[in-house]
């Protein structure tokens, strides 16, 4: 049984995508030690832009690895106030190895405060991975 | 699902796992898939292949039976060779694309992909005829191989340089004690580096895995996953079945011409001959970062003509994107074309020359030892 790292204080989507509550209604966006460990090596990041309008549940970014491209999804409609470019055009893989750290993806100023409470909890999250079965 | 012997290591070596042709297979390790790829073309990788099939075929009749059901020219073959072939239907589609080992002219062993074993295997049955005796001793066996300009070094550190040192490329040794295993040790691989497949009891293959890591060591030995094996092949050029060919593909016009020899007749021969000229595959390398995904349409001079068949990154070209394509239009190396997948998006690429990478596999054993 291998185990992945859940922390307390996120919340997830089934997509194995996380979001941090930043205040302000400011949310930061990246994928689960889950989704990282799956993907394998990433080799690549297409961020959003700064500005950028992204609706709830379309694709926010791309992650390319050695096999396959992955659509990160947008978990909280709103407008892109930053993104992690400056690391991860540098160092794509550190997503693999620290991925609710320096691996985050963007942050997200949200339209409601709605679609971060939607999103599943820590234990939830752990049930969706244990129903996974691996 | 079925597992090989060494599931419990992979998973010590925090393996994540994935099925492969009904099997689970390490896909990279904690390592990672780019950094076992590096391994293996700088150093030496070692990779778990039980998943794969053996067949030996036994009998005063089993030349005759290689002839019709084999593309390549196996009457040319000597004692202790393999050589690489197609097994194609009557409509020049690819069975199973296999490495045949003779013996002798009434001795050998066929290696087949895990996938289409069974139906490998009913196949061979259906056309068995006269003296050909066929045992399935794949459920029998363990298959590990050693990959990379250090391999010999590790093998050699086990049974001594002199055993190996005449060894050649396609060339094998049907007995040698590896760690107190015995072993059928065959210089071939599927990475484009010098290195290994070696064949053991299935219930021994910990042994020999234990034996080669612990020899291995002092020469950065990397245990490496079907992830990285996948890299590494489409690099060397060498195609996956149910990719680049396939039973409903007829395998003409491919870089794999040389196991097709149209000297004897086999099943399939009237097909190849018929279809010659109607389809290609090449490899491609993609500009940009991003990959266009399998089946993505080639379009050349503005006309849909194919698509693309494999879709990873050449880790030893600068992370580029590439992959094969098979087409119904001949190109060239250094032909421009687009790649246009599913979501619409296009890709500029452009043809290469097959392989990619051009490894050590053919280089002299001694300049290894």
């Amino acid at each position: 049984m291998a185990n992945y790292i859940v922390p307390n204080d996120l919340r997830y989507t089934k997509t194995h995508e996380w979001a941090k509550d930043l205040g302000g209604n400011k949310f930061r966006i990246g994928i689960t030690d889950y989704a990282a460990k799956h993907i394998g090596d990433v080799t690549y990041v297409e961020l959003p832009h700064i500005d950028d309008e992204l609706d709830k549940d379309e694709p926010g970014c791309v992650i390319e690895t050695v096999k396959s491209s992955e659509d990160v999804y947008n978990s909280i409609g709103g407008t892109v106030v930053l993104e992690n470019g400056d690391i991860l055009n540098e160092n794509p893989e550190i997503i693999n190895s620290d991925p609710y750290g320096e691996g985050w993806l963007y942050e997200i100023k949200a339209k409601s405060a709605d679609d971060f409470k939607a999103l599943m909890s820590r234990e939830e999250y752990e049930k969706l991975l244990e129903e996974l079965g691996d | 699902m079925n597992k090989t012997p060494l599931f419990d290591t992979h998973r010590d070596l925090g393996a994540t796992i994935g099925d492969f042709g009904g099997w689970s297979m390490p896909l990279w390790y904690k390592t990672g898939q780019l950094k076992e790829h590096i391994a293996t073309r700088e150093a030496c990788g070692i990779f778990d292949i039980c998943h794969m099939g053996e067949f030996i075929v036994t009998g005063k009749d089993t030349l005759a039976f290689w002839n019709r059901l084999l593309s390549n020219a196996i009457t040319a073959m000597v004692d202790g060779q393999a050589m690489y072939n197609f097994m194609l239907n009557e409509e020049g589609g690819v069975v199973d694309d296999c490495i045949l080992y003779r013996f002798s002219a009434t001795h050998w062993m066929l290696v087949v992909n895990a996938g289409t074993q069974d139906g490998d295997l009913a196949w061979l049955k259906k056309h068995q005829s006269g003296d050909v005796k066929i045992e399935n001793i794949g459920p029998a066996t363990g298959k590990l191989d050693l990959q990379g300009p250090t391999a010999p070094k590790v093998v050699a550190k086990l049974v001594g340089k002199e055993k190996l040192a005449e060894l050649k490329f396609f060339r094998f040794i049907p007995e040698i004690v590896l760690g107190g295993v015995k072993c059928l040790l065959s210089r071939t691989g599927y990475t484009g580096e010098v290195g290994f497949e070696i064949y053991c009891p299935i219930n021994e293959t910990k042994k020999l895995w234990d034996a080669l890591m612990s020899a291995g060591a002092e020469f950065g030995i990397t245990p490496a996953g079907l992830g990285a094996r996948d890299t590494l092949r489409l690099e060397a050029g060498l195609p996956l079945h149910g990719h680049e060919i396939g039973p409903t593909l007829p395998a003409v016009g491919t870089p794999w011409e040389f196991a097709i020899n149209y000297d004897h007749e086999f099943i399939g021969k009237a097909a190849l001959l018929a279809n010659r000229g109607k389809y290609f595959v090449y490899p491609v390398i993609v500009e940009g970062r991003r990959k266009p995904g399998s089946h993505a349409h080639a379009v050349v001079g503005g006309k849909e003509c194919g698509e693309v068949t494999s879709d990873i990154l050449a880790v030893s070209l600068d992370k580029k994107p590439a992959g094969f394509i098979r087409t119904t239009c001949e190109l060239k190396s250094g032909d421009a074309l687009t790649l246009k997948n599913a979501q619409g998006a296009e890709f500029a690429a452009k043809v290469m020359d097959n392989p990619l990478w051009k490894g050590t596999s053919r280089k002299k054993m001694d300049s290894f030892l």
